[in-house]
């Protein structure tokens, strides 16, 4: 007996209040600027951020804007079709602005994608890059459009 | 209060279990633990159940489950990511340990396969505000930790092969496990390229099945069975949301904490010559060589020698991963008790790829983006040393 | 051995425009400066809260772990209606935690969690006809209400109460009184129910900071012990009978039990009454009311004016609790229950608190 199979979507909508951090920091990207909170316990500059330190658990308050270069911590390009996500070839990394104690994910770009080899080496650890901001800026994540190498 | 595991049962996990509903899964996995343990359903007082929802398209599936588990009995729902089945299982243990019950059962169900791709799913688990927009999922971070460890400590990519290698060569020996066919090197370097430097043969495959733990209290585990697995020390620890801010991507810090706290605990001075057998979730080859460093099996920088070297074969000094692992047979929120049962078994000396003369056995499951460990020693010993 | 609340933090609750997990941090920072200890004392960390769907994050611990303070310490998440992360957390403390927060998350307006729940129902025979949870609700209603004939006006009382009890609370999230003329002339939502006879959904999160006795002593000077808790669940199908709840009555001896005590010991009562007729069948399965009665009933139940005024889905269990423990510790009451339930009727949660 043929098993049946039932094809069923989970389509369920949400709204997702940003809260009052990342609304600022989406403001600020609308103006090209990347902001941080300063955690005043251990002074760490955490990029994204976000109202509290969850290492010290304590409130962040101080606002930092941080530079749009910065420094390769490692990255992965993705080669497969996923439903839903980017078509591929894409390149994600995490990368630490400078004046940030922490990393932020980003696509990495401005190069060709299809050998991954060569793309390992130019973003390999270590690698200064630098933001690309879309002409059209909306106050979303995807404003910085990629991270590009600083030559 | 001293717990022990008195019975064991899984599945046989496979790519789609059409066969079956969901509780009927459920069903298959508790009768198997029940068989292993001559005990039957009315005995069992208690249920931890655990599972990732979304993954099977069913929300809270234990409200359907708990049918397949004993109806009535208190049941009790874990989710936790990657480390579901370990935690379900912690959770059932806590319910004796405590001393409130004396025969506790955890439940694990888990079907990727009924979800069309997984990864859309593991996305869902990213942050919808600043970083879901990536497309970032379990593979991409365990890409993260191949990038930087390689470029860190000079590894290669045949180095990372040799686990799946490994692997694939104990699944063979496990009828249970998922993924069965026998790869060699060049296998692996020559599947296409899933998330750079990660090829298809160093990535897990996503499985339906379930698995089914049994817990006892110490008196009723020794009137059960001669050979129980004690459960000689557990511990679990939670990191900080974001990846960014755990930047030394090349080194598992965290599972380096909880190893300590974990060894600690269990009286364990040397793992690599006080453990016989570890069970590690390494859905993607890298993880194993972290995770062997992190708890001190290797030295930074050289669990990559391992499998090449042979040491974590089966006749190796440290046997890791003797059921094929989580590279053959990932049921997500199933995969942390599949790693539990199979360390039990191996203390019992049951297990059907047997490292001859297991004592003493090592438990692990990651979950979230790198973010929690649950780890636990397994031992024919009530204590160590 | 005892186990006691030494802390206590609410988040206000209502509709939310921060994150989930930015309120639980409030309610921890709250939980742990009400117990006047740092979060690096806390040992263990128990979750309780719904997952992907509930909050619109897979693994939502991955967020609201840290924010309870969790970093690089043990912790789980049992998914569900927080209630039910109390029997874990109290277990955890018996085993080998000294210091354990249960943290609960709540968070329901971001998403409609009607359709949300609809998909706990199996794909096959359930999930395609539709059955809301009002839905469902409504036929539980409609079987009790037809079985005991009782009256439509009776039950519309029983709102005005605790409404009215509701307007008292600064903590509750509906704090407007209303008439029977009102509860009678509201929509009907799935007949018999009408929308003021049902909780409505609302954000909001608790902590709480429980420890093994002795430490517990050397924590605070008013301690709210927990004598008890039972859990336990209904048959899936609907195999059962809509005009009572056993699977309560099931909870509650379980609770007792435990804690060695008789209803007579009890003085007052939360429950989750997520309709008016919940209300009442809850208070007749925890044998406080004769069945069929429970409109009648007297005594001193949901002083926070319960789910009725109050319902943040996945928190609701432990802000009952947590409220009944609040006037433990105030000395209104020697001991009481507190009672949860979540999914399609299906599961019960019962704690007994003393002072």
């Amino acid at each position: 007996m043929e098993v049946k199979e039932f094809e069923v979507w989970w389509k369920i909508p949400f709204k997702h209040s940003a809260g009052l951090h990342a609304t600022k920091f989406f403001e600020g990207l609308k103006e090209g600027k990347i902001l941080g909170v300063r955690c005043e316990k251990c002074g760490r500059v955490l990029v994204p951020p976000r109202a509290f330190c969850e290492r010290c658990h304590t409130e962040t308050s101080e606002w930092v804007e941080v530079s749009d270069e910065g420094v390769v911590k490692t990255l992965t390009v993705t080669y497969m079709k996923f439903t839903g996500l980017p078509d591929p070839p894409y390149a994600v990394g995490v990368v630490k602005l400078d004046g940030a104690d922490t990393g932020m994910l980003c696509f990495l770009g401005g190069i060709d994608l299809s050998d991954w080899r060569k793309v390992h080496e130019t973003f390999k650890p270590g690698t200064r890059v630098k933001a690309v901001w879309k002409e059209e800026r909306e106050g979303k994540i995807t404003d910085i459009e990629y991270f590009r190498p600083l030559d | 209060m001293r717990v022990a595991v008195v019975g064991f049962g899984q599945t046989p996990f496979r790519t789609k279990r059409k066969d079956k509903t969901h509780p009927e899964l459920a069903f298959e996995a508790v009768n198997a633990a029940l068989e292993h343990a001559g005990l039957e359903l009315k005995d069992i007082e208690a249920v931890a159940y655990g599972s990732m929802d979304p993954f099977d398209g069913i929300y809270c599936p234990e409200r359907w489950d708990s049918t397949a588990c004993g109806l009535e009995k208190p049941i009790m729902k874990i989710s936790t990511g990657g480390t579901t089945g370990m935690t379900t299982a912690l959770a059932a243990y806590e319910h004796v340990a405590s001393g409130l019950f004396d025969l506790v059962m955890a439940v694990c169900v888990q079907r990727v396969g009924e979800c069309v791709d997984a990864q859309p799913v593991l996305n869902t688990a990213v942050d919808p505000i600043y970083e879901r927009y990536s497309g970032l999922g379990a593979i991409h971070v365990a890409s993260f930790q191949a990038t930087a460890y390689m470029a860190k400590y000079n590894a290669t990519e045949e180095d990372l092969a040799w686990v799946s290698v490994k692997d694939h060569k104990n699944a063979l020996k496990n009828p249970y496990a998922h993924i069965k066919m026998d790869v060699s090197v060049d296998d692996v370097l020559n599947s296409r390229v899933v998330c750079s430097p990660l090829k298809l043969l160093e990535c897990c495959p996503r499985s339906d099945g379930a698995a089914a733990v049994i817990f006892a209290s110490e008196d009723l585990a020794r009137k059960i069975r001669d050979n129980p697995a004690w459960v000689v020390a557990e511990t679990t620890i939670s990191d900080s949301y974001y990846l960014g801010d755990r930047l030394s991507f090349a080194e598992w810090d965290s599972l380096a904490i909880a190893g300590r706290r974990l060894f600690r605990d269990a009286g364990i001075e040397n793992p690599g010559k006080d453990i016989d057998v570890a069970e590690l979730y390494s859905p993607f080859t890298i993880q194993e060589i972290l995770e062997l460093e992190a708890l001190g099996f290797a030295e930074k920088g050289m669990g990559k020698e391992f499998a090449r070297e042979g040491v974590t074969f089966m006749d190796g000094d440290i046997p890791t991963n003797p059921s094929g692992g989580v590279l053959c047979t990932n049921p997500i929120g199933a995969t942390g008790l599949v790693r539990f049962g199979e360390a039990a078994l191996q203390v019992m000396g049951e297990a059907e790829n047997q490292v001859d003369g297991a004592e003493v056995a090592l438990s692990h499951a990651w979950g979230g983006t790198l973010q929690f460990h649950t780890l636990a020693v397994l031992s024919s010993k009530k204590k160590l040393g | 051995m005892r186990i006691g609340i030494v802390g206590i933090g609410f988040t206000e609750f209502g509709i939310h425009k921060e994150p989930f997990y930015n309120l639980a941090f409030t309610a921890a920072k709250r939980a742990l400066d009400d117990a006047g200890i740092e979060r690096r004392e806390v040992d263990s960390f128990i979750l309780g809260g719904y997952d992907n769907l509930g909050v619109g994050r897979t693994i939502s611990n991955m967020y609201t772990a840290p924010a309870a303070g969790a970093y690089l310490r043990h912790e789980i998440r049992v998914s569900d209606d927080a209630l039910f992360a109390l029997p874990l957390a109290y277990m955890r403390l018996r085993h080998r935690s000294d210091v354990t927060m249960l943290l609960a998350f709540g968070h329901s307006s971001e998403t409609p969690i009607e359709l949300v729940e609809l998909q706990s129902l199996d794909p096959f025979f359930h999930r395609p006809l539709n059955l809301t949870l009002p839905a469902f609700f409504a036929m539980q209603s409609y079987a009790y209400r037809s079985r005991y004939d009782v009256d439509d006006e009776k039950l519309a009382e029983v709102v005005v109460r605790m409404r009215e009890k509701g307007s008292k609370s600064s903590l509750a999230f509906l704090r407007d009184k209303v008439k029977v003329e009102d509860v009678l002339n509201s929509e009907i939502v799935s007949y018999p129910l009408r929308k003021l006879e049902m909780a409505e959904w609302c954000d909001g999160c608790v902590a709480l900071i429980l420890a093994e006795e002795t430490v517990a002593k050397r924590i605070a000077d008013e301690i709210v012990w927990l004598d008890g808790v039972g859990w336990s669940v209904e048959n899936y199908y609907f195999d059962r009978e809509f005009h009572r709840l056993p699977f309560v009555t099931k909870s509650a001896e379980m609770a007792f039990k435990m804690a060695k005590k008789e209803r007579r010991d009890v003085e007052a009562l939360e429950i989750c009454d997520l309709t008016v007729d919940y209300h009442c069948m809850i208070l007749e399965a925890l044998g406080f009311a004769e069945e069929g009665g429970g409109w009648d009933y007297n005594g001193d139940v949901n002083s926070s004016g319960g789910a009725l005024c109050t319902n943040a889905y996945g928190s609701t269990g432990v802000f009952l609790l947590a409220n009944l423990a609040m006037r433990i510790r105030k000395g209104e009451i020697d001991c009481g229950l507190a009672q949860s339930m979540s999914g399609y009727a299906q599961k019960s949660c019962v704690a007994i608190l003393e002072g």
